[in-house]
């Protein structure tokens, strides 16, 4: 994806409308007691589709609109988004996941280390005791990578569909021109299969 | 084969934003109450605070759907666990009302021995009732004990309201028990205190009903009166209940001009549809030491 203004505002109203979504109509729904994180899902999403740069990016502004937003320690959401839009951005450029199931792990990772990053985070700003780690947090967690993996291919999809003009390389295509024609033979040629 | 450009870059664009986000901690942190990370903060809430509501508001009826749905869900799921806390309660419940309904009937045996006209040297065998004819058509009952015990037909059973029948039948661990409820039955009884003898039967179908017959119409019978077993009806021809065991009381009497005996109907104090423990006299009253024990 090129940094263009188009790509950017797209961007910049998905983290928006994604942050404001989340504070306001889904944090309150609680299945088994947590609540879907769409925010480091839509981090994974850009990282699949952008790349680590445009998703470390969308971490960072991510982060500080929740932060600010909910009146949080402005920075710490944005640190650790960061990190995880960076580090899956990473695993995307290098490993090039084009399975179609791929948005499931990506999410549920994503989740899993932003969970597991803010509460270190929390823990060196001393907002968390750091000698006990509550049972409930970890059960907390747990929930929310299941329910964002479970989320992850619908928002995904979204995500896709709102970038999709944007993106120099858009990995269902990769995945199609990967595969190749049905009628064509192992190494392409009509008339050879095996 | 790297772009070692688009590296830096990336690297960079990283460093940036980790030192961004680290600097804003900082600065938030070292921020006053009124300082420009706050303000800012406070002005983001303004902002997105009317935005929030309409988005809240907004999708309040699919929050409301989906929570709905989540409540349903935990509503079946916290029903079917209240069900199952009720059961266990229930059960626990009919276990304490079984146990406190036994230790009442055993405790009204116990009262019913020690009472003055209750025959001595009767050698009482406790047993429990552990099955009983469904119907009213059928008074018979099994006991747990049997001839092991000491059980051997004909012997009288009590229950700590009164009488109740005899053994008809007696094996090693068992018995059974004909209430005085059947149509078989026939006991000796007499009405205190003028001692009016008679023949307490049953009336079928009807076991909170038993007739005390072949009543002189002479003999005047009052309602309320005690019945209680006879003992030796006569020189030939022993009872097999002793005497002084009570039956029941007088509920009314029957006495048409042309009858020969009066009817007495008496109600017995022995619930026979609700047995639990019972007590098998096992050895005969001494005839003397009965007749001093008479009301």
């Amino acid at each position: 994806m090129s940094l263009s203004g188009g790509a950017l505002t797209r961007i910049g109203l998905l983290v928006l409308a994604v942050v404001v979504l989340q504070v306001s109509a889904i944090a309150p729904i609680r299945v088994l007691g947590s609540a879907v994180d769409l925010v480091p899902l839509l981090v994974a999403a850009v990282a699949l589709y952008a790349g680590a740069v445009p998703a470390a990016a969308t971490g960072f502004a991510a982060g500080l609109l929740l932060d600010v937003g909910l009146a949080q320690d402005i920075g710490a959401s944005s640190l650790v988004l960061t990190f995880v839009g960076y580090g899956i951005g990473r695993y995307r450029d290098l490993r090039d996941p084009a399975h179609g199931l791929a948005p499931i792990p990506m999410g549920a990772a994503a989740t899993a280390c932003y969970g597991a990053g803010f509460a270190v985070v929390a823990m060196l700003l001393g907002k968390v005791d750091t000698t006990s780690v509550s049972l409930f947090a970890v059960r907390d967690l747990l929930v929310v990578v299941v329910l964002n993996a479970l989320l992850a291919l619908p928002f995904f999809w979204l995500v896709r569909l709102a970038l999709r003009r944007e993106l120099n390389v858009d990995p269902r295509e990769q995945r199609r021109r990967r595969q190749g024609p049905r009628d064509q033979g192992p190494i392409g040629l009509r008339g050879l299969e095996v | 084969m790297y772009d070692q450009k688009a590296i830096r870059r990336r690297r960079a664009t990283l460093a940036v934003l980790v030192a961004l986000s680290i600097g804003l901690l900082t600065i938030f942190f070292g921020d006053s109450a009124g300082g420009r990370l706050q303000v800012l903060q406070r002005g983001v809430q303004v902002v997105l605070g009317p935005i929030e509501t309409g988005v809240s508001v907004a999708l309040k009826p699919l929050r409301d759907a989906i929570g709905w749905t989540g409540n349903v869900l935990s509503a079946q799921s916290e029903n079917e666990r209240l069900a199952g806390e009720v059961a266990k309660l229930r059960r626990e419940l009919a276990q304490a009302q079984t146990r406190g309904k036994a230790a009442a009937q055993v405790r009204a045996l116990e009262k019913l021995s020690r009472r003055p006209a209750y025959p001595d040297g009767v050698d009482p065998v406790t047993a429990r009732v552990i099955a009983q004819s469904p119907t009213v058509w059928y008074s018979r009952v099994r006991i747990d004990k049997g001839t092991n015990d000491g059980v051997r037909v004909d012997q009288p059973v009590v229950s700590g309201d009164g009488l109740v029948g005899k053994v008809t039948r007696a094996t090693g661990g068992s018995a059974i028990v004909t209430l005085i409820t059947d149509e078989s039955s026939a006991v000796s009884a007499q009405v205190m205190p003028d001692s009016t003898r008679g023949v307490i039967k049953p009336e079928l179908g009807k076991p909170e009903d038993l007739l005390l017959e072949f009543i002189d119409p002479k003999q005047r019978v009052r309602k309320g009166a005690l019945v209680a077993s006879a003992g030796i009806s006569s020189s030939k021809l022993e009872s097999l209940f002793p005497r002084g065991i009570p039956i029941g009381e007088v509920q009314r009497v029957d006495s048409g001009e042309v009858d020969l005996y009066q009817r007495v109907h008496v109600k017995p104090f022995a619930d026979m549809r609700r047995l639990d423990f019972v007590q098998v006299l096992t050895d005969r009253p001494d005839l003397e030491q009965a007749e001093v024990g008479l009301p």
